[in-house]
């Protein structure tokens, strides 16, 4: 039989994964590879109870960016944590072996999952579960730029899904700067040579900022225009999930 | 989330005693669904719930599929790399299986510990996927004792509610029928690289490999039917929740031409009779049949788009 001692390092993908960027982003007119205006996001696909299992679940497919949220709980916290007057939250990202187009080794994504934390924090009624915690658990199938963003959207949809109390459903957008232009919701290609990102987590109906993260060089003039970018789709976003939610709602009760 | 499907039972007063029924004496409950040769989720005994195969459901796999069973599902996908074929078996390639139980799927499993019954499913899902034959390791083969396909089957389980095992094996045969293998040819220093339409004409080109894009061909496919017995009861395709109940569990795996490959039965209170076995593997058989249809509309239906 075939074993496994010839498996790992001996292997290589045969598509050339370094290949050079061409600089087309610099340009004055250049288009998107995929097509879309700067200031314009991929078409969202949004839907709830992925996962029977779970407490609640959100599935969010945005262009090839394809992520599933369960959330499990409330339920009871580990053994080995302290009395706590409020709930927990407990957040973890991870990536498939296929997500990325060279084969990855699938862990989780240490970063990411405490983003993801931050992010929706500060959004969810924790005094509603004392005692208890809330797993939050995103596994992102397939990575196609703006991953982050979408595992935020996807998880607080997952939450609402789940019934747990949120002051707001939590929405995120992302901007890269490429050269003099500002691009929203970017693909993995736009973000592997951006010169800067911008990511914003919203509560668009209360108008409140959870997390704002700013990476490379940025004029204060384009972090106003980008932050002005990224509040406006956040509040789109929030449109199209509230109307997620309301027709899994309708569903329901017929 | 509390069980929904209570259908079938007119002697238990209100909706919310059978519910606290069900959930305090899980198994009396089940016992007196089974006296009337029926489950809760209306099923008779015999039948698996529904199943569906959806092909090429990733788009950066060489091959993928989405198989679900009831409400358990499982995403397969194949990637292909190039390794040094082992001096045993210079003209053969290599075939990776790993089974994956992410903390989504099921409330049982936590990140950082991962599920106990992954890596068993896994070493489940090798054995009977190489010891079929199902597929030709010589047909991974690119230059004797150089180059061969090094194939990464993956398969993730995304909701998990019992018979993870029959999910998985159907995912990963509907993703090996999904399976194309990318048209490469060989550098100057001896590497193989894919051969895309834009440097066919390249002078770096030493020969090509694979003309073209092309797909595995696969026989004697296996195909699984995992069964509870219980008392004299054979229940198929089990819930997670009947599982959990009833804990005597049977696989059986047959190929298209109804050979049997496997037969696992790992412990359980209840022992198997020979005749209970032959039952199981007449389940089976039927259950076979099912599934080669469905897996060739899948086909069919990828062919037609």
């Amino acid at each position: 039989m075939a074993g496994k001692s010839a498996t790992a390092p001996t292997t290589y993908s045969p598509s050339p994964s370094q290949r050079k960027q061409k600089p087309i982003f610099k340009d004055v007119d250049w288009v998107r590879p995929d097509g879309r205006g700067f200031h314009q996001c991929r078409p969202a696909f949004l839907r709830t109870g992925a996962v029977n299992a779970a407490s609640g679940s959100a599935y969010a497919e945005f262009g090839n960016t394809k992520v599933i949220v369960s959330v499990f709980g409330p339920r009871e916290s580990k053994k080995a944590m302290m009395y706590s007057d409020i709930g927990r939250l407990n957040c973890n990202v991870s990536y498939t072996t296929f997500s990325t187009s060279v084969r990855g080794q699938g862990s989780d994504h240490k970063e990411f999952s405490a983003m993801l934390h931050k992010a929706l924090e500060g959004a969810i009624l924790l005094e509603s579960f004392p005692k208890t915690t809330v797993d939050v658990f995103a596994l992102v199938l397939e990575s196609g730029g703006s991953d982050l963003p979408v595992v935020i959207s996807c998880a607080s949809l997952a939450l609402a899904d789940a019934g747990i109390m949120m002051f707001d459903l939590v929405t995120s957008v992302s901007v890269s700067s490429l050269g003099s232009n500002l691009v929203i919701d970017p693909i993995t290609e736009e973000e592997s040579c951006q010169d800067g990102s911008l990511m914003i987590t919203s509560m668009p109906s209360r108008n409140e900022v959870t997390q704002l993260t700013l990476t490379g060089e940025w004029s204060t003039p384009k972090i106003h225009e980008a932050m002005e970018l990224c509040l406006e789709a956040c509040s789109k976003l929030g449109k199209i999930m509230r109307s997620c939610l309301k027709e899994a709602a309708s569903a329901s009760q017929e | 989330m509390g069980p929904r499907d209570g259908g079938g039972i007119g002697d238990l007063a209100g909706e919310m005693e059978v519910d606290a029924f069900r959930l305090l004496f899980p198994l009396r409950f089940y016992e007196r669904h089974l006296l009337e040769s029926i489950r809760p989720d209306a099923r008779p005994l015999g039948t698996a719930r529904d199943t569906s195969v959806a092909l090429g459901a990733v788009g950066s796999a060489d091959g993928s599929a989405l198989a679900k069973i009831g409400h358990t599902t499982m995403l397969a996908a194949i990637k292909m790399e190039v390794m040094i074929p082992s001096s045993e078996s210079p003209d053969e390639g290599c075939v990776a299986i790993e089974f994956h139980m992410p903390p989504i799927c099921s409330p049982l499993v936590r990140p950082g510990r991962p599920a106990v019954a992954a890596p068993v499913i896994s070493k489940q899902l090798s054995d009977v996927i190489l010891s079929s034959q199902m597929i030709n390791l010589k047909e991974l083969s690119l230059i004797t004792g150089k180059a061969a396909w090094m194939v990464y089957l993956d398969i993730y389980c995304l909701d998990a509610d019992g018979s993870l095992f029959d999910a998985a094996l159907l995912s990963a045969v509907a993703a090996f029928s999904n399976l194309c293998i990318p048209a490469v040819s060989v550098n100057e220093d001896g590497r193989v690289i894919a051969s895309s339409g834009e440097n066919r004409e390249g002078k770096t080109m030493k020969e090509l490999l694979n003309k073209e894009k092309r797909k595995l061909t696969l026989s004697c496919i296996p195909f699984s039917l995992t069964c509870i017995l219980h008392k004299k009861y054979i229940l198929a395709d089990p819930t997670a929740e009947e599982e959990s109940i009833m804990e005597t569990l049977v696989t059986v795996v047959l190929d298209s031409s109804t050979r049997l490959i496997s037969l696992y039965k790992p412990g359980g209170p209840f022992l198997a009779y020979t005749s209970v076995v032959q039952d199981c593997i007449a389940l089976t058989s039927r259950r076979v049949k099912e599934l080669q249809k469905i897996i060739s509309e899948a086909i069919s239906d990828m062919e037609a788009d």
